[in-house]
């Protein structure tokens, strides 16, 4: 009897335990996927400004992990203090957690805020939140990778990368670099954190698409392998024994070391003459990958795809020979503003936050720099 | 029926097999197997460089491993082990990048907040008797929200190989000329051997085996259960501890949150090497053997351009049969 009552008396405290570390941030109830973790993943900006306009905006973001969702953060917040509204920015634990997401988006619709900024990580799975938001008058504004294929008129504006065309300039980039080297029998690899994400996909898309043709152009055949769903939907129809390989290799679970084999997969194929990385994770795992063999800024072109204190340090010194970066600080304040601005009944469109290319010679310009996070 | 008794009668009655463990020399067999197989299959498999990513992928595995087969061999479980590393490194390399702390000194709270966790999951087991399950579900999910909030979320990372104070990175890979030598095998080797020694001729590890084989049995004979079944657990979160710093050791960047799913990979990796989820049973070099045929198939499957889904799958049925060798194993013992 002791005992039992010992064991429920010490589940009561750790339960306990878990609120008081909620409550801090007071975003329990936005985080229905791990409270345990709902004060890492709720953050929730009052106005730094002196007056408040009582605007109130949920913003249901892709995550925290990575340093580029501080950096939108960071922007958001800026531009909240600035306009007197109050924020609360929240994402699920991982940026393969779907289900979390749509729970987050429902939790943010039923605290009925003046609007809503939504970086979607599969816009099906959104769909019924999406309408009901629509139903209860609540304007939804895209962000990040926006909410593609979502139903005329729910989303009123979005503030987001074009991923495609990210992807289209990380392979115009990259065919400067090697089309010395494009001739029959050469492999040019990519490597995508997922086959889920709309981000991810599009900019794996973008690379292989504009690759293709550019490849094309030169009068060499081309193919895809690899990942099916990237195979599927890019615009290269498969053939047997063409010129270049383009191979995309897709983890089965996003974990580090599956990603590195992928990467070290396409390094040591010995035809390989690039090999992309879509994304933080992606690019990093593909350094990672090199050190045990060595062929990056020597014989293999590395690209990568945002930045973080590894991959700037891989651009620096000339392993990357460049990467695309997206401006996630203006996504933030260009996403707090469409908010503002589609509450307070103007007139909004959707925005291109843009993205840049930058290598190890201009990654110092002002202009560049104050994009990459470390 | 009959058979089949005499065909096992006659493998267990040989001798080398009866040294090695039946389970364990399959396992062993089957790992050549696949090695080879991979290398026909990939040139680029059987080269130095997959060789030494395969040991950086097992190192840390190896550590849980170890770890949770003293779980496994109590008749319990921790399902911690994998958030809890991610966690525990996060909170060193905290110390470390942000707090600017020596990199020693974030080593060692990494470890010591592992056995703190193990302490605590052997208290809600060992004393609170709170099913090891359920008891390690919690703390999972504790360890996985205790990670995102000293971070405040963000991913960092322990110091690169070639900042000042990366050092202990060549604890696990060194780079002798050009070639990178994967010395965290040496660690690995010391572990296993002292572990060994630790569970089959020391006192601690055999009693940790009887409470696994029947703790009453074990109570009755005059064993202080409680006190040796909570040192399974500690030394479980010893090597979580371990394997935090080998993993931050290993990869670039720690992320909040993530980590679940790890656990299962040494848990697996156990029961390929003979350890029995009912406890009482299973050896340390079993799990090692398990951990490195985990670790091939892994790396070895997307070499022969097999999917993702395709490699889950493989990966799956490999455990069903492990575990269906332990099943029927108990089920002869029985």
């Amino acid at each position: 009897m002791k005992k039992k009552l010992l064991s429920v008396l010490l589940c009561m405290a750790m339960t306990a335990t878990l609120f008081a570390g909620c409550g801090q941030n007071g975003g329990a109830d936005a985080n229905a996927d791990a409270n345990v973790s709902a004060d890492a993943n709720t953050n929730e900006d009052a106005a730094g400004g002196n007056e408040t306009t009582g605007y109130k905006f949920e913003i249901v973001s892709k995550g925290f992990q990575h340093q580029y969702w501080q950096a939108v953060l960071k922007g958001s917040q800026n531009k909240a203090a600035e306009l007197g509204a109050k924020i609360n920015f929240v994402g699920p634990d991982s940026e393969s957690d779907i289900a979390g997401q749509v729970q987050m988006l429902q939790s943010a619709i039923n605290a009925q805020p003046d609007a809503i900024g939504l970086a979607a990580l599969d816009t099906k799975a959104c769909l019924d939140a999406i309408v009901t938001a629509q139903e209860a008058g609540i304007p939804i504004v895209g962000f990040d990778s926006g909410v593609p294929g979502a139903p005329e008129g729910a989303i009123v504006a979005n503030a987001a990368t074009d991923n495609y065309a990210a992807g289209v300039l990380a392979a115009e980039e990259t065919y400067k670099l090697i089309e010395a080297k494009l001739a029959a029998g050469v492999r040019i690899g990519v490597m995508g954190q997922d086959a889920t994400a709309e981000s991810i996909i599009n900019r794996g898309l973008g690379f292989i698409d504009k690759m293709a043709e550019l490849v094309t152009a030169k009068g060499l055949t081309v193919t895809v392998e690899g990942n099916d769903k990237y195979v599927a939907d890019c615009a290269v129809t498969p053939v047997d024994g063409a010129d270049v390989v383009i191979e995309v290799l897709v983890p089965s679970e996003v974990k580090n070391e599956l990603s590195i084999t992928d990467g070290s997969t396409l390094l040591n194929k010995a035809d390989t003459i690039c090999i992309y990385g879509s994304n933080q994770f992606s690019a990093e795992n593909l350094v990672s990958a090199d050190e045990n063999i060595g062929r990056l800024g020597v014989d293999v072109v590395g690209v990568g795809f945002d930045s973080g204190a590894t991959l700037k340090a891989a651009v620096a010194s000339g392993k990357l020979a460049g990467a695309i970066t997206q401006a996630p600080v203006a996504m933030g304040e260009k996403l707090v503003e469409l908010l503002y601005t589609a509450t307070t009944g103007g007139s909004v469109a959707d925005v291109d936050t843009g993205c840049q290319w930058y290598t190890a010679d201009n990654m110092n310009n002002e202009e560049i720099a104050q994009n990459l996070y470390d | 029926m009959a058979d089949n008794k005499k065909k096992s009668n006659a493998l267990t009655n040989n001798a080398l097999v009866k040294k090695i463990g039946g389970q364990q020399l399959v396992v062993i067999l089957v790992m050549i197997a696949l090695f080879i197989f991979f290398c026909v299959a990939s040139e680029s498999f059987g080269q130095y460089s997959t060789i030494v990513s395969i040991m950086d992928f097992s190192y840390y595995v190896t550590f849980i491993a170890i770890g949770v087969t003293f779980a496994l061999m109590t008749g319990g479980n921790d399902l911690s082990i994998g958030t809890g590393m991610v966690c525990y490194s996060l909170i060193g390399g905290f110390l470390i990048s942000k707090l600017g702390l020596p990199v020693g000194v974030g080593m060692i709270v990494t470890i010591l907040c592992g056995m703190l966790m193990g302490t605590l999951n052997g208290f809600l087991v060992a004393v609170l008797e709170l099913p090891p399950f359920i008891a390690t579900l919690c703390t999972m999910m504790i360890v996985r929200g205790l990670g995102s909030i000293i971070t405040g979320g963000v991913s960092l990372s322990w110091p690169a190989a070639d900042a000042a104070n990366g050092w202990f990175r060549s604890f696990f890979k060194m780079t002798v000329g050009n070639t990178k030598v994967p010395v965290g095998v040496v660690w690995i080797i010391l572990a296993v051997i002292i572990m060994s020694i630790i569970l089959t001729k020391t006192k601690p590890g055999r009693y940790i085996i009887a409470i696994g084989s029947n703790k009453e049995a074990a109570r009755l004979s005059g064993v202080n259960v409680i006190k040796w079944h909570m040192l399974a657990y500690i030394i479980c979160g010893f090597f979580t501890g371990l394997a935090g710093i080998a993993y931050a050791g290993t990869f670039q960047t720690l992320t909040p949150g993530t980590g679940a799913g790890l656990e299962l990979d040494a848990i697996c990796a156990a029961i390929i090497g003979g350890t029995s989820m009912y406890g009482g049973q299973g050896t340390i070099v079993g799990t090692l053997i398990g951990v490195f045929l985990m670790c091939i198939l892994k790396t070895g499957l997307p070499y022969i351009g097999l999917q993702a889904n395709w490699q889950q799958i493989i990966i799956g049925m490999v455990l069903i049969l492990a575990v269906l060798m332990d099943v029927l194993r108990t089920k002869k013992r029985a």
